[in-house]
């Protein structure tokens, strides 16, 4: 059977197409983790592997609110890789001025219980109008992201 | 230094685990394995809302509960300097046949062929490994299926 | 495998990767692995506002379980070959199901 041009196994860079292969150029990179529970978390990528199981120091957790945010600083993480979601590069310029204002810590806690409050009663009106049209929904833990 | 490298290292080392669930328990490690199934003794547990502690003198967790694990900066640095030295040490049995660069190295292609003392979790990528070319079920991805053609 | 070959000839074509939380990001598509994990380059994401979060990130990588859809430029998709395959991949199915 004849490859078409581009299919030819000898003309394609020899990229190798693993897990491993796509995360070893974000090693020593400050990177940003989202996790399936919304966690956004920043630090610098020492080690994976595999299953994308994540070792990243100097982890900063940043709590986002609309276009409020606040870091926490959290140490060295172990995040389990069927948690991630996505894993971005931080490019250093660009992190200087994020599009992003920095409030305390207990403005920002406010006005996450501001949101958590909304999206739970958005949740109810849903619920109950798919309960109404005979759904039986189980309600959602993970994946807030 | 692989992530589960990194955790056995940190096994007599205070730690916080926090499940998918939310809970965080609190205590020292104790055991590890391939699997992240862990022992850890001298508990507290918190639930999800932070508002209940429980203290467990031993715990076991089962490692797919895990979301994530926070260690001491202290436990990072103790293991690069086991990893330097064991550098050191394989730099001076460089004439013995050692697997000196599949076993250090962080990244790509060499990482997974040296990683190779776990069998339990090779069938990951679900279904059933069609990879008789790949030889070993170790190897994972990489280009060059040969033979199917087309896509 | 089938898939993943498919996203083998797609790398450095400009894709929008949705997923599952809505959130839509345009990229160029560097890498794929197995699971179909993706790499996207120079990203930007559709709804910049939503997510402010990801404004000083360029490259990111995608875990394949979260991903919805792949939006692809009609352009690059031969689907002759594509149905080619599909027909391969699923004669070899049923030879291996009917083989055990």
């Amino acid at each position: 059977m004849s490859l078409p041009q581009a299919l030819d196994a000898s003309a394609l860079p020899s990229i190798i197409f693993t897990t491993a292969a796509q995360l070893v150029d974000c090693v020593d990179k400050r990177l940003l983790v989202i996790l399936r529970d919304g966690r956004k978390l920043i630090g610098i990528l020492r080690s994976f592997d595999q299953y994308a199981n994540l070792v990243l120091q100097d982890t900063v957790e940043r709590i986002v609110v609309d276009s409020l945010y606040n870091d926490q600083p959290r140490g060295v993480y172990i995040i389990r890789g069927e948690n991630v979601v996505l894993v971005g590069q931080i490019d250093p310029e660009k992190e200087s001025s994020p599009s992003m204002t920095e409030v305390s810590l207990d403005e920002i806690y406010a006005a996450q219980q501001k949101e958590s409050d909304e999206r739970k009663r958005k949740e109810e009106v849903k619920t109950g109008k798919l309960i109404d049209l005979g759904f039986s929904i189980e309600p959602q833990v993970e994946d807030l992201y | 230094m692989l992530p589960l490298t990194l955790l056995n290292i940190s096994q007599g080392h205070p730690m916080l685990v926090e499940l998918k669930s939310g809970e965080t328990l609190n205590g020292h490690l104790v055991n590890c394995d391939a699997w992240m199934n862990l022992t850890l003794e001298e508990v507290v547990q918190t639930n999800a809302d932070g508002t209940r502690f429980f203290r467990l003198p031993e715990c076991y967790v089962r490692g797919n509960n895990i979301k994530c694990l926070r260690v001491p900066d202290e436990v990072l640095e103790l293991a690069r300097e086991k990893n330097q030295q064991q550098r050191e040490e394989s730099r001076q049995n460089r004439n013995s046949n050692q697997n000196y660069g599949n076993r250090g190295g962080n990244g790509g292609y060499n990482n997974n062929r040296g990683y190779n003392n776990h069998n339990g979790n090779s069938q990951r990528g679900g279904g059933y490994n069609r990879g008789g070319g790949r030889g070993g079920g170790q190897f994972r991805g990489g280009m060059n299926r040969g033979g199917r053609g087309g896509y | 495998m089938l898939f993943f070959s498919f996203y083998k000839t797609l790398i450095d074509e400009v894709v929008i990767v949705e997923l599952k939380n809505d959130m839509s990001v345009r990229g160029t598509l560097k890498s794929v692995d197995q699971f179909l994990n993706i790499k996207l380059d120079d990203i930007s994401v559709l709804d910049e506002i939503k997510y402010p979060h990801l404004s000083s990130v360029k490259n990111i990588f995608i875990r394949g379980s979260v991903v919805r859809y792949v939006h692809l430029p009609a352009a690059v998709v031969d689907t002759t070959l594509l149905e080619d395959a599909s027909r391969k991949e699923a004669a070899a199915q049923a030879a291996k199901a009917g083989g055990r």
